[in-house]
Formats: C-alpha cells, sequence, structure tokens
C-alpha cells in the first residue's frame, strides 16, 4: 500500500495519528490526536474546514467490486467528526456540514447528503441515502428535517489551529500549492 | 441493598406489606415502623423549574399553569432547549427598517434563538424570529380554544361554589337553634328554597350568571369528510409529527413539523413525606431548589441493619447450600441482633401503656376522627412463602456502632466462629445454611426469607426523655438466583 499523505497549507495534523494510504487533507481540517484514517480501498480526500476530533475512525473498505483505478472517498467541507465516531466508507461521496456525533456508526453502502447530522451513539448499518439536512437522534433513531445546514464550526477550527501547535507535534503541510497537480507530488515524502 | 442498574438482590418488607429495598424505605421514629412511598403521605413543599432553578410559590405555578415563564423544551425530542447567539447581519436590519436602528447598523446586533442540542431542532425551523433579548420575549401562541376553557373553568367553579354553599348551609340548618319565635316556614314546612321552587324562581342566591349561560357542548355524528388529498399525496413522514409530540401540547395538537412550537418547561416540585399514622415528617428537603440535603431525613437506610449477600452456592432442590452474608449497623449506637423466621415476629400489640400528653389530646381531637380506613385497603400481607428455608443459628449478635474513624483502626476483634467469618467496625459477615426443599423447580427463581430482631435505641424525641431501647423487627427476602437443576 502506498503510503502517500497530502497535507495542504492551513491544515493542522497532529502526529499522533494513523493515517494510512492515499490521502488529502484540504486546508483548515484540523486532525486531532489519535484519529485513524485508512484509505485501503481507495484514495480518502478530505476537503478544506474539516473537523475531526480525537479517536474518530474513517475507513475506506477494500470492496470485492472494486473498480480500476479505485474510486475515491471524498469528504465534503465543513464536517465534523465528534469523539469516537466511525464511518466504514461508503461509496464515495459525504456532503458538506455534516455532523457525526460522538460514537456514531456509519457503515457501509450508505450515502450522506449535506448537512446532515448523525446523533450520538447511532448507527447506519442498512443500505441508505440519506437526504439532505437529515438529523437522526436517540436510541429509536428518530429523524427529521432540518430547515438549514448546521452551523460551521469555524471559531472552533480558528481555535484549535491556534491552540494546537503549542500541545502537540504537529505534520507539516507538504504540498504548497493547490493547483499543483498529484502526480507531480507523489515521489517528494513516503 | 439496591443497585441502579441490577434487580434488587434483598427486599425488605415495609409495614404495609411491600418489598423494597432498603433504599426505597423510610423509617419513621415515632412509630418505629418502616415505611415506604406506597403506605406515606406525600405532600408538595414548592415549585421550582429545574433548568433555571427559579422557586414560585403555588399559586403563581398554578397561574402559569405550572409551567417556567423562561425555560422551554424542545418540542420535537423533549430535551431542554438552550439559548444561542448569533451576531444579525446589519442588512436584516435595515429590512427591518426604522429610522432609530440605522446608527446601530454598523455593528452587528447579537441575536438569540433557541436550539435543542439533541435533535438540533431550532425555533428558526419553525420562524420564530430571533430574539434581541437573551432570555423571555418569546411569542406565545394564543389557544384556539381559549374562550371555552375558560367558559368550562368558571362553570365548574361556579358549581364547586354553589355545592359548599350548600353544604355550609346544611351544616348550618343541623346546628341552627331555634328561637323562640315559630317563623312561617317553621310552621308550614316550608323553607325559603323550596317556596320559590314551587313558584319557579331560580333556586335562590347560589345559582350564578355562569351556570346559567353555560351551554352544554354537543356531540354530533357527523365528522368532516378526509380531504382529498390524504388519499392521493404522498406522505412524507418527516413533515408529520408523531403521537407524543402532538400531546405534548394539548392545546394545538400540530401535525406538522412546521407548526411546532417550544413547550414551556414543566415545573418541577419538592415533596416532602408524611407518615400517615402519626403525621410526622419523614423527609422534608430544604427549601433552596439548588439544594439536594434534606433538613429532616428519616430513611431505613439509616436505621435498620442492612443486610447484604456476599455469595452463596448455588440452590439446589433438596440440598443445602451455603448462604454469606453482611450485616451492617448504621446507627450511632450499639445494636443486637437476632435473627429468626419471618412468621416467629410477633403480632405488634397496640401501644396503650405510651403516657398521653395533654398536648397528644389536643391533637388527637383536632384531627376530628382521623380516618384510618385507607391502612385497611393499602395494607396486604407478603407473600414470604419460599421453598428455600434458612437455618437460624440461635445466637445474638453484638455490632458495634457506626464510626467514621474506625476504617482507620486495623485492630479488628477476631471472635470469628462457625456462623461469624468476620467482624470489621460496624459490619459483620455471617455464614448460614439454606435448605432447598425437593420440590423446588428447576430454573424457577430461589428466595429465602430471613428476619432480624434488632435492638434500636431511639435517641432524638422527645429531648427531656432519656433514650429509650426498643426491639424492633425486620423482615426481608433474598434473591438467590435460580434454583439450579
Amino acid at each position: 500500500m502506498s503510503h502517500n499523505i497530502k497535507i495542504l497549507p492551513g491544515a493542522t495534523v497532529c502526529e499522533d495519528c494513523t493515517l494510512e494510504g492515499d490521502i488529502t487533507i484540504g486546508g483548515g481540517t484540523v486532525i486531532h490526536p489519535r484519529v485513524t484514517i485508512i484509505a485501503e480501498g481507495g484514495p480518502i480526500i478530505i476537503a478544506e474546514y474539516c473537523l475531526f476530533e480525537e479517536y474518530s475512525t474513517i475507513i475506506h473498505k477494500k470492496s470485492d467490486k472494486q473498480e480500476n483505478p479505485p474510486k475515491p472517498l471524498f469528504i465534503g467541507a465543513h464536517n465534523v467528526f465528534e469523539v469516537g465516531c466511525k464511518l466504514e466508507s461508503p461509496c464515495g461521496h459525504i456532503g458538506e456540514s455534516n455532523v457525526f456525533e460522538c460514537r456514531s456508526f456509519v457503515g457501509v453502502d450508505v450515502k450522506i447528503g449535506s448537512g446532515c447530522v448523525i446523533g450520538a451513539a447511532c448507527s447506519l448499518n442498512a443500505p441508505q441515502t440519506l437526504a439532505d439536512n437529515t438529523v437522526i437522534w436517540g436510541s429509536e433513531h428518530h429523524n427529521r428535517e432540518a430547515l438549514e445546514k448546521q452551523p460551521s464550526q469555524m471559531l472552533q477550527l480558528d481555535f484549535l489551529s491556534k491552540v494546537m501547535p503549542n500541545y502537540h507535534r504537529l505534520r507539516k503541510p507538504n504540498v504548497h500549492k493547490r493547483q499543483t497537480s498529484r502526480q507531480s507530488q507523489e515521489p517528494i515524502k513516503a | 441493598m439496591a443497585y441502579l442498574t441490577q434487580p434488587d438482590y434483598v427486599k425488605y418488607v415495609c409495614s404495609c406489606g411491600q418489598l423494597k429495598p432498603i433504599t426505597n424505605l423510610y423509617f419513621c421514629r415515632h412509630c418505629l415502623q418502616i415505611r415506604c412511598a406506597f403506605c406515606i403521605c406525600h405532600e408538595v413543599d414548592s415549585h421550582y423549574c429545574a433548568n433555571c432553578l427559579e422557586n414560585m410559590p403555588s399559586s403563581e405555578a398554578r397561574l402559569k399553569k405550572n409551567r417556567c415563564s423562561s425555560c422551554f423544551d424542545c418540542p420535537s425530542c423533549f430535551h431542554t432547549l438552550s439559548t444561542r447567539a448569533t451576531l444579525a447581519q446589519p442588512r436584516q436590519s435595515t429590512e427591518q427598517g426604522s429610522g432609530d436602528t440605522k446608527v446601530e447598523n454598523k455593528q452587528p446586533k447579537k441575536m438569540y434563538y433557541l436550539s435543542c442540542f439533541n435533535c438540533r431542532w431550532t425555533s428558526r425551523d419553525v420562524g420564530i424570529p430571533d430574539q434581541p433579548v437573551a432570555s423571555g420575549g418569546w411569542p406565545e401562541r394564543a389557544n384556539p380554544y381559549a374562550t371555552r376553557v375558560n367558559q368550562l373553568l368558571d362553570y365548574y367553579k361556579a358549581i364547586a361554589q354553589q355545592e359548599k354553599q350548600e353544604k355550609l348551609d346544611r351544616e348550618r340548618k343541623k346546628f341552627a337553634i331555634r328561637g323562640k319565635y315559630i317563623t312561617l316556614t317553621d310552621k308550614t314546612g316550608l323553607t325559603g328554597a323550596m317556596a320559590r321552587n314551587i313558584a319557579g324562581l331560580p333556586s335562590s342566591e347560589s345559582s350564578s350568571s355562569a351556570i346559567a349561560s353555560f351551554t352544554p357542548s354537543q356531540a354530533s355524528e357527523e365528522v368532516e369528510e378526509l380531504p382529498e388529498e390524504f388519499y392521493t399525496k404522498e406522505l412524507n413522514l418527516n413533515q408529520i409529527t408523531s403521537m407524543p409530540q402532538r400531546l405534548a401540547s394539548p392545546e394545538w395538537q400540530p401535525t406538522h413539523v412546521s407548526r411546532l412550537h417550544p413547550i414551556a418547561k414543566l415545573l418541577s416540585v419538592k415533596r416532602s413525606q408524611r407518615c400517615r399514622v402519626c403525621d410526622h415528617n419523614l423527609t422534608k428537603p430544604e427549601y433552596n431548589p439548588g439544594s439536594i440535603k434534606f433538613k429532616i431525613e428519616l430513611l431505613a437506610f439509616y436505621h435498620v441493619p442492612e443486610v447484604k449477600i456476599i455469595s452463596y452456592e448455588p440452590i439446589k432442590p433438596g440440598c443445602t447450600s451455603a448462604l454469606l452474608l453482611k450485616l451492617t449497623n448504621p446507627t450511632g449506637h450499639e445494636m443486637q441482633i437476632r435473627l429468626m423466621q419471618p412468621e416467629d415476629i410477633p403480632e405488634p400489640e397496640e401501644r396503650v401503656d405510651e403516657p398521653k400528653s395533654i398536648e397528644k389530646s389536643l391533637e388527637k381531637s383536632l384531627n376530628l376522627e382521623k380516618d384510618t380506613s385507607w391502612y385497611e385497603t393499602v395494607k396486604r400481607k407478603p407473600i414470604l412463602l419460599t421453598e428455600c428455608r434458612i437455618t437460624i443459628p440461635d445466637v445474638t449478635l453484638t455490632l458495634a456502632q457506626r464510626d467514621d474513624a474506625a476504617e482507620y483502626d486495623d485492630d479488628a476483634t477476631h471472635d470469628a466462629n462457625d456462623i461469624i467469618l468476620w467482624r470489621k467496625s460496624n459490619k459483620l459477615a455471617l455464614r448460614l445454611q439454606v435448605v432447598t426443599s425437593g420440590e423446588a423447580q428447576a430454573g424457577a427463581a430461589a428466595g429465602a426469607v430471613l428476619a432480624l430482631q434488632y435492638r434500636y435505641r431511639n435517641a432524638v424525641p422527645p429531648a427531656a426523655q432519656p433514650p429509650r431501647d426498643h426491639t424492633l423487627h425486620a423482615a426481608l427476602r433474598l434473591h438467590l438466583g435460580p434454583v439450579c437443576g
């Protein structure tokens, strides 16, 4: 497996986290320590201003009917992955401004739109597609539709990106321009 | 012993016959009886909001329909709503457009809305405008049936008033001293009310306008037809409210999520408990809603020896198994305990020997034939028959008083023998034998019963008297798992 982690400038990625495979981390994203992101079934692309809290796990699972070249998992901007949540990545795409609350679980074959909230300890296993602004909460997995997207966590992200360097070793951004194509960056770091 | 998430393995028998864990029981120091929530009198001490801890006198609480005026519950998931602040764009305030706000337009203005952290419902979802102040000022929705409800209230109030008046009249008539002179009505046996009745007039002053003008509601057989769209339109369950959501606001019963409205938070009450037999307080909380302390706290946990199961051998039909129990003396006085079978507990005799002070008899006379019929209906015989029988050793155990400093001493007295396993300050472990009858069904729950006879020193009331020792009894039922095959 190729270890090819691209961190764009402005991202705050702690050293004490497990990143495996082909991962691109967008600017402004904050990754706390003890986060696990494993791209075994294909590359993972994380857009800007996402927040990964401690013990959140993102896995792009290998599947039998894998396309070649493997399809990337794209995680949109402003997603929040709270402490201990797990995303066993589905096919492809996660919208933006979603909140995965503490210890939530999203299984394979779940498509997630934008502005969704997976409540604390909720687990989604069955194949399904969440429409935009769906909110799921409670032990009985009640759901409802929110009127608007969840407010972004910009203040929190700003604060973390300022404070985090004081207390944690960080991985340095290794891609300096967004425009540079992926191929040219590949040999830089392994 | 009671556990939060596990079943109660040891249950005590309350004086009313209910089986409860010791932590749910009270101990009346005046009757010297175990009481439980089922057989005592619960009284409301004060109303308060559990969210903002604001105290409210009961008259005000009634006026506000037992709801807090500043706290709200989520209409979607019933969690408490939180107030969130946002900075409103200046553009918005120009739209609202008044001359005064133009000066403030330069700085963004803080606006507040309600939001639920559980299901992420916000007051914006249903179009409630943001408020410029953090608390209060939320628009209240008028009850569409307010006039009818008030009408009904007035009507029933008037009826209650009338009945009260009639009762008073009757009382007065009973005790009315006949005057010297015989009035005309007395002579003819005609009362004023009767005379009015005969004359076809409405009966005297008691009937008020509220009763006269009241129109009872009519049930009709015709019901509106369902609109066509119920059959044709596709249903979006996300737009429809659930039954609990509708029932949470009975005045409006919104059928559509867009009509949900924050629910004013229901008030909580602080309760005090009173023994129904002697009318003494068993618990009395402190008035301040923020405080969780009690002024009076007569819990069985502080007065009755506690029994815990340490371990036991599996219960088999026709076999004898060992049972290890721990006894704890929670009181500040030495305690003698004897174990016995529950059926050997002597029937409590009427305590007639008690000296009756003037005060007490006065209290009695004030109570005007205290109604004790409730006790007969409440009381029941506990089911204490089990297939397991504990062999009771004929010993008197002495338990030292509770001493919080004792855990630092380690000179444990070693008087261990066949029965006493170990002893440590106010605790002591016992080894007992449980004989199970051969008829016990495998798989059924095994329970054993045990009674304690203990010397209890009543130190507190009344202060002038020297502390008196009493011999009290407590029966309890031990849950010993299933019977093994």
